[in-house]
């Protein structure tokens, strides 16, 4: 019903910018139904329970583009909005490569996207997730003395999307998210972590328990952490803050970024950049997958694109106007707004982490990461860290307060062990893996 | 302007929101515009819309919040989100019906901003802008080789109508304009930023140009072609005045906003009353200063902005609180509940973060220092409220060698711990002054603009990431 409504309105949005004069249009319908709540101790402190409605569209006016986003429903509001931004649009440069893309045909897969167990649920049983997420952190270690508040949210989302080419195509999916962020006092210091889960089936998310149990650990494990010493060692990366890496080498892969210069990557494609063991993939037919869906934002059906093929650079990823400036072909990566992920991953190796460990001399594991700073042009990656030494093959103390760096072609070029531990639960993520060397900044070197 | 809702109106959505045992409720009304034109390789490569008109509404019991928001702002359609945001009384119920006796429409008149305009700057000005900015930062060196800049023009009204019988309204106008510059020479790049702005019109950069602008970031751009890779290890850092605020922010600010000291996961919770830093740092957090982008008549609960004292001569003087926590820790509220959005519920946020002018002389610091950094601007930073540790990337940085300023760094973070850092505050410059008015605050999904302002602030020691071994 309500993807019929949506169907009905994109369209309509197309019929009215053709109308006012738009050469092409496409507008995209976004229906979500979300639940977000939080609780803190045996009390819910947040209950967010909100249908929302978005439109986007893209006008074109002979070679100039100009977007349109916002709350417009009716036929007069998306008749004023538009009209605006047509307006705007007259100021727009002409580029040869702006329009719509080619016309492909959107193939009626089932790719899994929606529980509807979810849609289904009891509010009661929603808030029990939480409470019992809540209670958890506090029962499994004594140490953990307050919270940042536990979370559960999902939402029903229905995505409507057509254009002047006739394209016109809509899917509906599920996600359904629950974290925690446990508390735990040192002195005067309240070590703090936080840890969840995501997926678009209830069924396939971890249990509270086990979300507690790893937010519980994650928060205890740096009592006594340490400043390390200023010094250049293996770093093995857990899974969380390899997918964090993985962001990074995404941007450098984004077609946008490659067609400005703006990616360390630009001008390599076929040249060998990573070590054997990196086979990097972006996949948007993954069933079930949260960042599976059978089109991109600008209908351009989804498919599987092999980015790094043990080590060599196969392919940049593109949306319909990158992909005519560089004379490729779309990959399916338009998101609104530029270029993203579908599920843009590492393929996982054979070892477990344990393994990994075992088999590192001497090293720290990475658990956590701050800041955002990457030079996408130079390719350096750079950050704050926290995590646990490791030492002859074990886990040693944990230390903290310090940054990790190095040129991406040095990260990518000294991956030598990749553990198996892969999770489809984001758009983009990773195994752990380990990186044979960078250079950790933390107290200056003994004398 | 045309009203969203009657007071009428607005009363029987309170005393929907009210029924089931809230204490308080509220509805926030939103239509914002912002206009947002980029500029890209030589051209204007779009013109970007975003219209927004929607309503929430709140109900609060204890230490809870219901929430829920529609784009259609009919009555009917709030009165069931009322409904939908009543739910949390039913599963907290302390009890009793109350209903709301709202007052009649305020609306904002003081000299905080311009509350003229009814309409977004016209494109073609825009335009005009971007053009001007991409021309001087070309001219500016023949190194210059990539120009992006983007201008962005936009005006929030609101309405909140509270059940404590205030009804307000406000017109809130930000103009921003940004330019990147890349600098090439053989194989190397630098890159450099400059934005400026504020809660004023596009008329702002008569006075602040767009040549001014684009001739800062090709500046550092330059500045960074010609930088080093920054060494890794613990140094005698100096934080560049203006833009280094962002430390405060981050190191200092987040910790002291009034939620996590409510709920005692801050490690300044507790702690009013104590030494938290050097006995030369004082930080102040204003609502009220003229066109700063963290500047509003009231905040998004409709409680005035003011001047807060966070910290002074190193005690720690108070939090930063929204009507929520200020009530639950028995406090008033500072000004500081803000929200991104109809969307979303109001968080205890800085408005514009700053520390006021010491004595010393910036060529003094310079030559105190035997082997140290200047970090003169940040392009970004994040912190651990718990722990206080923090990250920030140098934007421009140069190292001290004897007392005098050597080479630039590129690429390098700085790690730390706030509060230790304060600690370690050995001078304070005479040179305080706001930031250029360019900055967002991110916290748990939400962003709102910001303003940060510091003197130079000489530290004893802070680590340095970088990739050259010490």
């Amino acid at each position: 019903m309500r993807e019929e409504e949506a169907r009905e309105r994109a369209q309509r949005a197309v019929e009215i910018a053709m109308a006012l004069g738009a050469s092409d249009a496409e507008a995209r319908i976004v229906l979500a139904r979300r639940f977000s709540t939080a609780a803190r101790a045996e009390r819910i402190t947040k209950l967010d329970l909100s249908e929302g409605r978005n439109l986007s569209m893209r006008l074109f006016l002979d070679g100039r583009k100009a977007t349109l986003v916002g709350t417009h429903w009716s036929d007069d509001e998306i008749r004023s909005g538009v009209a605006t931004a047509l307006e705007q649009a007259r100021y727009v440069g002409v580029d040869a490569f702006a329009g719509l893309p080619e016309a492909r045909e959107i193939t009626d897969v089932d790719l899994d996207l929606y529980d509807r167990e979810i849609e289904e649920r009891r509010d009661e049983d929603r808030l029990d997730d939480v409470r019992q997420v809540e209670r958890a952190i506090r029962e499994t270690d004594p140490r953990i003395d307050n919270s940042n508040g536990s979370y559960y949210n999902d939402a029903c989302v229905t995505m409507a999307l057509a254009n002047s080419r006739g394209v016109l195509g809509s899917y509906r999916g599920t996600q359904v998210a629950i974290s925690a962020s446990p508390v735990a006092s040192e002195g005067a210091y309240k070590r703090t972590a936080h840890y969840g889960s995501a997926a678009r089936y209830l069924s396939r998310i971890d249990t509270p328990a086990e979300i507690a149990r790893e937010a519980v650990r994650r928060t205890v494990v740096f009592y006594g952490a340490r400043k390390p010493k200023t010094a250049a060692t293996a770093i093995l990366f857990d899974r969380e803050v390899a997918a964090a890496v993985l962001e990074d080498i995404f941007a450098a892969c984004s077609a946008a970024n490659v067609a400005i210069g703006n990616s360390w990557l630009a001008g390599r494609s076929g040249e060998r950049i990573g070590s054997e063991l990196v086979d990097i993939v972006d996949d948007g037919t993954i069933p079930g997958a949260l960042g599976s869906s059978p089109f991109d934002a600008e209908g351009t059906p989804s498919q599987r694109t092999p980015v790094f093929e043990r080590g060599i650079l196969r392919s940049f990823l593109f949306d319909a106007y990158y992909a005519r400036r560089l004379g490729a072909r779309s990959t399916g990566n338009a998101v609104a707004g530029g270029i993203g992920p579908n599920t843009f991953f590492l393929a996982p190796g054979r070892a477990n982490l344990e393994d990994v460990i075992a088999s590192t001399k001497q090293g720290i594991l990475v658990l956590e990461t701050i800041g955002f700073a990457t030079e996408h042009a130079s390719g350096l990656y750079s950050r704050g860290a926290r995590g646990i030494a490791i030492r002859n093959g074990e886990l040693a103390e944990p230390v903290e307060e310090f940054t990790i760096a190095a040129p991406f072609p040095e990260i990518l070029a000294g991956i030598d062990a990749v553990a198996n531990d892969l999770k489809f639960d984001g758009s983009i993520a990773s195994p752990s893996f380990r990186v044979a060397e960078m250079q950790v900044s933390g107290s200056s070197s003994a004398p | 302007m045309d009203e969203p809702f009657t007071a009428q109106s607005a009363q029987r959505i309170l005393d929907r929101a009210l029924r089931d045992g809230g204490l308080f409720a509220d509805i926030f009304c939103e239509r914002r515009s912002s206009v947002r034109m980029s500029l890209q390789e030589g051209a204007i490569h779009e013109a970007a819309l975003s219209q927004n008109y929607g309503a929430g509404v709140r109900v609060v019991v204890g230490e809870s919040a219901g929430y829920a928001y529609s784009e259609d702002i009919s009555e009917e359609r709030l009165l069931e989100a009322a409904a939908r945001a009543a739910a949390i009384a039913r599963l907290t119920a302390e009890g009793g019906s109350r209903s709301a006796h709202l007052g009649t429409l305020e609306r904002s008149n003081d000299g905080l901003y311009d509350r003229n305009r009814s309409e977004n700057a016209a494109p073609r000005i825009l335009a005009a802008l971007l053009e001007r900015t991409e021309s001087a930062a070309r001219d500016s060196d023949a190194k210059i080789v990539g120009v992006n800049a983007h201008v962005v023009d936009e005006l929030q009204e609101i309405w909140i109508a509270r059940s404590d019988g205030s009804f307000r309204s406000d017109r809130r106008p930000m103009v921003t304009l940004g330019v990147q510059c890349i600098a090439r020479l053989g194989n190397e790049r630098g890159t450099g930023y400059c934005a400026d702005g504020g809660r004023t019109s596009v008329a702002f950069f008569e006075s602040m140009t767009p040549e001014q602008i684009a001739r800062e970031s090709a500046r550092i751009a330059l500045v960074n072609l010609d930088a080093r890779p920054a060494p890794a290890g613990e140094f005698e850092t100096l934080l560049g005045a203006g833009g280094g605020g962002v430390l405060l922010h981050e190191a200092v600010g987040h910790g002291l906003e009034g939620d996590f000291n409510r709920q005692g996961v801050s490690l300044y919770s507790g702690r009013i009353g104590e030494r938290v830093a050097s006995e030369l740092v004082t930080i102040y957090d204003d609502g009220d200063i003229p066109e700063e982008r963290g500047s509003t008549s009231f905040d998004d609960e409709g409680t005035p902005c003011g001047h807060t004292v966070l910290v002074e001569g190193g005690i720690l003087r108070g939090y930063l609180h929204d009507e929520l926590n200020a009530r639950l820790m028995g406090m008033n509220s500072t000004g500081n509940g803000r929200r991104q959005s109809f969307r979303h519920l109001p968080q205890p946020r800085m408005c514009n973060t700053y520390m006021p002018p010491g004595d010393a002389h910036l060529e003094e610091m310079i030559a105190s220092i035997e082997n140290g950094i200047y970090a003169k601007s940040f392009a970004g930073g994040q912190v651990n409220i718990g722990k206080g540790d923090f990250v920030f990337m140098i934007a421009e940085g140069y190292r001290i060698e004897r007392g005098r300023l050597g080479a630039a760094v590129k690429n390098a973070t700085i790690v730390g711990n706030g509060p230790d850092a304060m600690t370690k505050v050995t001078a304070v410059g005479n040179d305080a002054r706001l930031a250029r008015r360019h900055y967002t605050c991110g916290k748990g999904g939400q962003s709102v603009p910001v303003g940060v302002g510091m003197p130079t602030l000489k530290i004893s020691a802070m680590s340095l990431g970088g990739t050259e071994g010490a």
